[in-house]
């Protein structure tokens, strides 16, 4: 499970999760999906592009 | 920097301006002028530290049939963002106000999660006894359900600040910087180094009269990867004293502005008991 929010700053990254995932699967670039979502700070940023769904 | 002269001039602080730069509904940037930097960080320390909102403190699991832990699933529920603007929390009292002798009513909302699996359980999921205090995003996943397996708590959410733990932060980022000073000398030979090492394109060079021009200051970080570079030492970075620029964005729960609001008001209350031990104590 992802975490709700973004570790370093706070930001409740988990809520775009389910986009974030449906977007990429369709093809479009994970930059620009995550700059359309309002994910700009870096530290945001990596925790949807790091994290690996396990269970 | 150690100011020139330390004695405190009359008018000093009294002729502060604010200029706000863009806002949206969870953040707000502007610009302070004319400021002393103790009482812009004391600003951020309280927005931080001490505006109250709303999240969930206690849960009471019934039933927890998924593969994930209790305390895990507590502490999920917990970061979980609740909408806590002046409208909703109204009626709603810190714990350490409510003269209850553990919890009540009027300190407490209470949520329940009540789902079946297969499936995801998300932040939707949580229903909330006050219409006003809900979930500030419906597609948090909160946990997972295989077949058969089942979830059902009854959850207590209450009034707190940040100091005691992270959940109760209205503010993601919140931070100021002062404002960027950027000088170009005479003594720049033009060699446009300083544009390209620039990361954030505050610097531009212009073909027409040969010389670098300064087009986004309020974007420079102050890294000075531009004075590295520049082998004439002709640009400088230095800031401006007295002026702010100031960036704060909640986590959806609070709008901006009232964070602001709620944070003044707690430092007045400072600001009035030391008024009030001063006048007991003459």
């Amino acid at each position: 499970m992802i975490p709700i929010r973004c570790i370093s700053c706070g930001k409740a990254v988990s809520a775009y999760f389910d986009e974030y995932n449906t977007r990429i699967a369709e093809g479009e670039d994970p930059k620009l999906v995550l700059d359309d979502l309002g994910v700009t700070r870096y530290c945001c940023r990596r925790m949807l592009i790091a994290h690996v769904e396990t269970w | 920097m150690v100011p020139d002269d330390l004695e405190v001039k009359e008018e000093e602080g009294s002729n502060m301006e604010i200029d706000v730069k863009s806002k949206n509904d969870n953040e707000i940037i502007f610009i302070i002028r004319d400021a002393d930097f103790t009482f812009v960080n004391a600003i951020r320390r309280i927005c931080m530290m001490e505006v109250p909102k709303v999240a969930i403190e206690d849960v009471h699991i019934v039933k927890n049939d998924s593969a994930m832990f209790d305390e895990v699933l507590a502490h999920r529920l917990g970061l979980v963002p609740l909408v806590s603007d002046a409208e909703a929390t109204e009626s709603l009292l810190l714990p350490e106000d409510c003269d209850c002798d553990d919890t009540c009513p009027r300190c407490t909302v209470s949520l329940v999660l009540k789902k079946k699996g297969p499936g995801v359980v998300y932040s939707k999921d949580l229903v909330s006894e006050d219409s006003k205090i809900k979930p500030v995003y419906d597609t948090i996943p909160l946990l997972k359900l295989k077949e058969d397996q089942e979830v059902e708590l009854e959850a207590t959410a209450q009034l707190g600040i940040g100091l005691d733990h992270a959940k109760w932060e209205p503010t993601t980022a919140c931070a100021y910087k002062y404002y960027p000073e950027i000088t170009i000398a005479e003594t720049c030979d033009e060699c446009q180094n300083c544009v390209e090492a620039c990361p954030r394109g505050v610097l531009e060079f212009d073909q027409k009269t040969k010389e670098v021009k300064v087009v986004d200051v309020e974007n420079c970080s102050m890294c000075k990867s531009c004075v590295r570079v520049c082998e004439t030492k002709a640009i400088d970075i230095g800031y401006q004293e007295g002026n702010f620029i100031f960036l704060v964005e909640t986590d959806g729960s609070v709008p901006p502005e009232e964070v602001l609001i709620k944070a003044c008001d707690v430092l007045s209350k400072k600001a009035d008991s030391v008024i009030t031990f001063c006048e007991g104590g003459i």
